[in-house]
């Protein structure tokens, strides 16, 4: 792999690649955009160390990287819940002005929110099929659980943020 | 494929087909053609959950945080013993079968014809020995 090798070129491909991808996974699993960014930071950590034992396919490296990146952030979820903070993650203010942006300021910040409600296996469904675009046997190979199983936990996950969201016009 | 199939589909999935899993998609196109109406509800349903789901936008890397992790990326590698790497090795033993060769010759013409002092100090000199301290030695 040139990334071992230290190839520039290589490693700031691999940069473009997988870091919008991972600080996009951590935002939504976590909610808070400090946070992803240091999850994104540490899987990229994780990458150089395993890049000179690396010798599989991009699939599975997608499928190990998917995984590494969810174990990041569940290990920030797990020390939030033991020390609890009254701070809030960075969402903007859903009562915010009635301009537009800001309107579309306060959609996101509730979907963050819902989503931050959701039992964590059905968020990190939604996240891995709906915002990663992962197909569904991509997405239950890094969840290690059955296609069926991914669908029930897609399918709950959605009915609980369809609830959560209902005021939201024409869901 | 039954209505509550592709009502599960759309309820896991989403409201944009081409999403859904590949085996099923064939099906999926076959129903929605023969009950176009219900199939249009089930997919504008999801399809509003969604777009909702899609305000949630992906962040934008900030220029800091890609050199940060530029920062932490391996540098070019350097051999841990340079002097074994394969360039190193060939240099080497052409340089040893050379003077191998030259100690060769010298060796040879001094044990054949000890009294050829032209020849000892042909080969001397090709060593870059003093001639005068062969011929003393000899």
């Amino acid at each position: 792999m040139r990334v071992a090798q230290g190839d520039a070129a290589a490693i700031r491909a691999m940069i473009a690649r997988k870091l919008p991808r991972l600080l996009s996974l951590a935002h939504r699993m976590l909610g808070d955009a400090s946070e992803a960014e240091d999850v994104a930071q540490e899987a990229f950590v994780r990458i150089w160390k395993q890049a000179p034992v690396w010798r599989s396919g991009k699939a599975r490296f997608d499928t190990w990287l998917h995984r590494v990146a969810l174990n990041l952030c569940y290990d920030r979820l797990r020390r939030r819940r033991e020390t609890p903070t009254a701070e809030p993650p960075d969402h903007a203010d859903p009562t915010a002005a009635p301009d537009r942006r800001l309107e579309a300021a306060g959609v996101a910040a509730r979907v963050a929110s819902a989503l931050q409600g959701l039992p964590d296996r059905q968020r990190e469904a939604i996240v891995l099929c709906h915002y990663q675009e992962l197909s569904n046997i991509e997405a239950s190979a890094v969840m290690g659980v059955s296609v069926e199983a991914l669908e029930s936990l897609l399918a709950r996950g959605r009915r609980a943020l369809r609830a959560a969201l209902a005021d939201l016009a024409d869901i | 494929m039954t209505r509550e199939r592709f009502e599960g589909l759309a309820e896991a999935y989403g409201g944009d087909v081409t999403r859904w899993p590949a085996a099923e998609r064939d099906s999926a196109a076959l129903l929605m053609a023969s009950d176009s109406a219900h199939a249009q509800a089930v997919l504008a349903r999801a399809g509003a959950l969604d777009a909702a789901l899609n305000a949630f936008a992906a962040p934008l890397v900030a220029p800091a945080l890609r050199d940060r992790v530029l920062a932490t990326a391996p540098g070019p590698r350097v051999a841990r013993w340079p002097w074994l790497s394969p360039a190193a090795l060939a240099a080497g033993l052409a340089a040893a079968c050379a003077a191998g060769l030259v100690v060769g010759i010298v060796v040879s013409e001094g044990s054949s014809a000890g009294s050829n002092g032209g020849a000892e100090q042909v080969a001397a000199s090709t060593l870059s020995l003093d001639p005068t301290f062969d011929l003393e030695g000899a």
